[in-house]
């Protein structure tokens, strides 16, 4: 796999054998994926395929019942045995995720919403506020400074929620369908910053629905069904020749 | 007696009825928050007799529960019943309202999302921080009408405080209507109690306007 083909550099993340249950329902069955550097990985996939609970076990939010988790190499969590709560809080400061609904906080203004995290942890309040406004800047966002969220469209929102991920500086961006709960005419802006967010060699890993990003700014993209890893490969290996039949009959969907 | 006096007599218990009114605002304001996180605790033992104890305080007459407060201590362990009312009176309202105040807070933070929770852990805020920072202003500003309610039936509920003959404003003017037979120093009251909301009407409109910046 392309992550442990490096031997010198450790993935920022690796998943092996990732197992996890919602009681007798098996969500998650043996995932073992790497995310290395500048990677940009769409996952895909009908709903109920596991995507986001993935992108939740990789975040913490869902504890897994099984496999590892490393990030950088270390284990935040050693087959189905999680690492201390401090452990986990240094891990989490590896990784920023952006959810569908946003979960801006409604009562801060869009530079609060940004700023509070990181000066919370103890960085320097002008070197925050100065990297929240250039933030700001780059999500085409100037001038909504001080606005609240409820005054913002939801592709404004959900630009805020990428400053706000941002704005902790993570080695890598987790996206769970950023744009489904977007109306059509609004996807376009969000998507436009995570594809300029890629070419500045991000790393992120996107759940999404919309192919034609997946495939054109995507360097990996990993199908999904019934918890598994169905197929993963580059964009054009993936859409254009599918190897399984579950990928080729998930596929024909978008093309009508 | 003229209506004159009556008014000034009754007016002297008007302190007495602030009193309760503040002080057991002081102190069920945030028992109530501490009884809202034990009925949420995760230990079930915890939460039930929380929970039970609530539907005792709602589900008996606060005038019973004024009485208990007052006199149980004689009742129960020949104790003197205390010489200043207005503590067992203020210990009776206070736990009183405690419990309603509970469950409104308990229905106000069990109905922020829970993303909201997620996306300050993802952030990496403590679980405190989590809570005051982020939950708890929000659930404020949702709960604002229901307190208001409270708040208003607290002015009234202080009328109870005769039962125990406290001599706040309307154990006064009860006397006053037995002595003199007469209906009038009830309407006093009912005029006094008037004011004293549209006061707390105002008041309360005021804070949830300043809570109107966002939605």
């Amino acid at each position: 796999m392309a992550g442990e083909s490096n031997n010198s550099v450790p993935s920022i993340l690796s998943i092996r054998r990732l197992e996890k249950s919602f009681g007798s329902l098996s969500v998650l069955k043996d995932i073992s994926l790497s995310v290395d550097r500048g990677n940009v990985i769409s996952i895909i996939g009908p709903s109920g395929s596991g995507k986001s609970t993935l992108l939740r076990c990789a975040s913490f939010l869902e504890t897994a019942d099984g496999g590892d988790i490393l990030y950088d190499g270390q284990y935040a969590m050693r087959e189905g045995v999680y690492a201390s709560k401090a452990e986990l809080n240094r891990f989490r400061t590896r990784f920023g995720l952006v959810f569908q609904n946003f979960q801006l906080f409604p009562h801060y203004s869009v530079l609060k919403n940004i700023t509070e995290a990181p000066i919370l942890h103890g960085e320097d309040k002008e070197e925050v506020l100065e990297r929240a406004l250039s933030l700001i800047r780059k999500m085409g966002l100037t001038g909504k400074e001080k606005a609240y969220p409820y005054q913002l469209s939801g592709g404004q929102q959900q630009r805020v929620a990428i400053a706000r991920a941002l704005a902790l500086r993570p080695e890598v961006l987790y996206f769970d369908e950023p744009t489904s709960a977007l109306d059509p005419e609004l996807t376009g802006e969000v998507l436009k910053v995570i594809r300029q967010l890629a070419e500045e060699k991000m790393t992120m890993v996107v759940v999404t629905h919309e192919m034609p990003f997946a495939k054109a700014v995507s360097n990996r993209v990993i199908f999904m069904a019934d918890g598994l890893i169905v197929e993963q490969g580059e964009p054009r290996e993936v859409f254009d020749d599918p190897k399984e039949e579950r990928t080729k009959q998930f596929l024909r969907v978008f093309e009508r | 007696m003229s209506l004159l006096t009556m008014i000034l007599k009754m007016s002297e218990g008007l302190g007495k009825t602030c009193a309760i009114f503040f002080l057991t605002l002081l102190f069920s304001l945030p028992l109530g928050m501490i009884v809202a996180l034990l009925r949420m605790s995760k230990v079930k033992l915890v939460s039930a007799v929380t929970r039970f104890f609530i539907t005792i305080l709602r589900g008996t007459p606060l005038m019973l529960q004024l009485l208990a407060v007052t006199y149980g201590p004689y009742y129960l362990f020949g104790a003197n019943v205390a010489r200043n009312k207005l503590i067992p009176v203020v210990i009776a309202f206070s736990i009183n309202y405690a419990a309603y105040f509970a469950e409104i807070y308990r229905g106000g933070i069990e109905s922020i999302p829970i993303g909201q929770y997620e996306a300050a852990e993802v952030l990496g805020y403590t679980k405190l921080q989590t809570f005051l920072r982020i939950i708890l202003p929000q659930v404020i500003k949702r709960i604002m009408p229901s307190v208001t309610n409270e708040v208003v039936t607290l002015v009234k509920d202080t009328s109870m405080a005769f039962t125990v003959s406290y001599q706040e404003m309307f154990t006064i003017g009860k006397q006053i209507a037995n002595s003199q037979t007469s209906f009038m120093p009830f309407l006093v009251a009912g005029v006094f109690y008037y004011l004293f909301n549209a006061i707390v009407d105002y008041m309360m409109g005021r804070i949830e306007k300043r809570l109107n910046y966002y939605k």
